[in-house]
């Protein structure tokens, strides 16, 4: 046990001494910019997993916390100035705003079975897309706005670390969140409800707890993710987002919080790539296609993503070893999607 | 009064359109338990299909059927390859069907061209006719009945035919009449391809209806279809009914009273709706527990 956490660690540290000597030794803009988009939508991505990985909810409203993040700092920032402490006080306002709504919307939809529940989230983003659409005094509809970051995140670099600690810090924080007791009945209610209910835990309550961890971790994002455009329109709510961190989680890994992070490094590096492609290449410029397909693919066969499947094989594999010493039963992973 | 009439034709021929696209999604989700969110992408295609086989052969019911045919065999392999796989396992189901619908969109995108295509109502349906200060625009009474008339064969198909009596026992009781000696592999394929071809008929039948098709039409119009299905209660054909006309009635009195609501009412009435009475309106069975 307490070698695998060294191991964990060591990983940890190294990857993050890559990512802070990465930008001083490669000083190239896109990179920055690919860097800066991956841990963003990461972040995005690991909040989303601990509705569906975790607690085993589909969401199709995640995009709507994303866009209350994301609108709250740029709403802030053109109207009211565009310094560091109106910014940190945006992401604060926009966690609040979005905490306080992922518990109404949870408290009123969380009691519904899959489907309907997945339905009525999509209803709900529905309507807040709508409403940023038509309250054009603040938002400009459809058209958006552009606005002025803070000075100090004028420096694409500065603003690359300022996202990597929050992703890091993001990161630790909910790290502890799914290995606290609360994240632990969590898994419980995704594997087999029905029994965690009858042990005595008001699964509703924990449920509440999930998406409005997921949905203020998605404001933040949205925030990060306004200032590194320094424009937002109303594409920020589109259904679109929330499928892109769906399709992290999936092909990262649900259940992990690793998984979405790659997830999302695997998605935008394609994306990124495609689209370069595209340019000689007409066929990529429908890069969706070759993701849908793969997506189906990774659903059918590779239902625990790449995390998972390489968590698996390494389990198969040291319980190979073990078996060689002891004759114990495999430790098999449980299956996720239940 | 003449007001009121119009706006109750253009709300009836709306929720007729609508009807016919839960009526598929309806049809799926009562028979095989499979929320299929693909179903908006089965509906574009039939739309593309239908309107470029119209524009092609100037006739407009050899593009509905060619439609039909689209959906019919989108819908065959639709079950054979990614629907089969996730048999019984909601999460999945809603997750691959999803995958599908994004691919289903863009090669739209790939096979017809990325842009709106403007669609014309043939001869014979456009215009309208004037009765007192009534108009009445003839596409609109066309697609009226034409949905009474579907509403009308499926009805009689599911409670007076034999057909009917596999499928409603299909619903029932799948384990039970599988050993009564039903195929009900095989059932389920042709629920399937039948609710894919309904998805096909709405599409095309909705193109000149909004005059113009484009690939993103899809996903917006499934999500209609979708908020119908859940307020008529998942699986019950007349809860479908009376819901997509509910929907299309408030849409139009919506549209003209209150103009900045109507984009929402029909999210709000799902909302008020599945928070009263989460198994919807007409639910045909209690929702199993999944």
């Amino acid at each position: 046990m307490n070698k695998k956490i060294t191991l964990r660690s060591i990983a940890f540290f190294l990857l993050l001494a890559i990512f802070i000597i990465l930008p001083f030794v490669n000083d190239s803009r896109t990179l920055l910019i690919l860097l800066t988009q991956i841990f963003i939508f990461g972040i995005l991505a690991m909040s989303y997993d601990i509705l569906l990985g975790y607690t085993g909810i589909v969401s199709f409203g995640h995009a709507m916390f994303f866009g209350i993040g994301a609108y709250t700092t740029a709403v802030m920032l053109k109207q009211m100035d565009n310094t560091l402490l109106i910014f940190v006080l945006s992401i604060v306002i926009g966690m609040i705003l979005a905490g306080f709504i992922s518990f109404l919307v949870g408290l009123l939809t969380l009691r519904l079975k899959s489907h309907f529940f997945a339905m009525l989230t999509l209803a709900f983003s529905g309507l807040f897309l709508v409403l940023a659409e038509k309250w054009r005094s603040v938002t400009y509809g459809n058209d958006g706005f552009t606005f002025r970051a803070p000075d100090l995140f004028r420096d694409r670099m500065t603003f690359y670390f300022f996202v990597l600690a929050s992703l890091v810090v993001i990161f630790l924080a909910l790290y502890r969140f799914v290995n606290s007791p609360t994240g632990r009945i969590l898994i419980a209610v995704r594997e087999n409800e029905q029994r965690t209910k009858s042990l005595g835990f008001n699964t509703l309550h924990y449920k509440v707890i999930a998406s409005v961890v997921a949905g203020i971790v998605a404001s933040f994002a949205g925030s990060l993710y306004a200032v590194s455009l320094r424009f937002v329109n109303t594409s920020v709510m589109a259904m679109d987002i929330t499928l892109d961190a769906l399709l992290m989680t999936i092909i990262g890994g649900v259940g992990t919080l690793v998984g979405p992070l790659l997830g999302s490094a695997v998605i935008e590096y394609a994306q990124h790539a495609l689209s370069g492609l595209a340019r000689d290449y007409p066929i990529f410029e429908r890069w969706i296609i070759f993701f849908g397909i793969l997506y189906i693919l990774a659903v059918i066969f590779f239902p625990k993503g790449i995390i998972g499947s390489l968590r698996l094989l390494f389990w198969k594999w040291r319980g190979r070893l073990k078996q060689r010493k002891t004759t114990g039963p495999l430790p098999q992973e449980k299956e996720r999607f239940e | 009064m003449e007001l009121f009439v119009n706006l109750i034709i253009n709300g009836l021929a709306t929720g007729m359109l609508i009807f016919l696209l839960a009526a598929g999604l309806t049809l799926i989700f009562g028979l095989m338990d499979v929320l299929n969110f693909a179903h908006g992408g089965l509906f574009v295609w039939g739309a593309y299909a239908g309107i470029f086989t119209y524009m092609w052969t100037e006739s407009f019911i050899v593009g509905i059927i060619s439609a039909i045919v689209t959906g019919a065999l989108l819908g065959l392999l639709t079950e054979k390859f990614i629907i089969t796989p996730v048999y019984g396992n909601h999460i999945q189901q809603i997750l691959i069907t999803l995958g599908l619908m994004l691919v289903l969109q863009e090669l739209i995108k790939v096979v017809f061209g990325p842009n709106g295509v403007a669609v014309k109502t043939p001869s014979y349906l456009a215009g309208s006719w004037e009765i007192g200060d009534v108009i009445i625009i003839k596409y609109r009474l066309f697609i009226i009945v034409k949905g009474f008339i579907i509403f009308g064969i499926f009805q009689y198909m599911l409670k007076r035919t034999k057909i009917g009596l596999i499928v409603r026992a299909g619903v029932q009781d799948k384990e039970m009449a599988q050993a009564l000696g039903i195929h009900i592999k095989r059932v389920f394929l042709y629920v399937f391809m039948v609710g894919a071809a309904l998805a096909a008929l709405s599409g095309m039948l909705m193109a000149p209806y909004s005059g113009v098709i484009y690939a993103e039409m899809g996903m917006e119009y499934a999500i209609l279809g979708f908020i119908v299905v859940v307020i008529g209660g998942m699986g019950s054909f007349s809860g479908s009914l009376l819901a997509a006309i509910l929907v299309g009635l408030a849409g139009s009195f919506m549209a003209y009273y209150v103009p900045v609501l109507s984009l929402a009412v029909n999210m709000i009435l799902m909302a008020i709706v599945l928070i009263f009475r989460p198994q919807g309106l007409f639910a045909m069975r209690k929702e199993r527990t999944s």
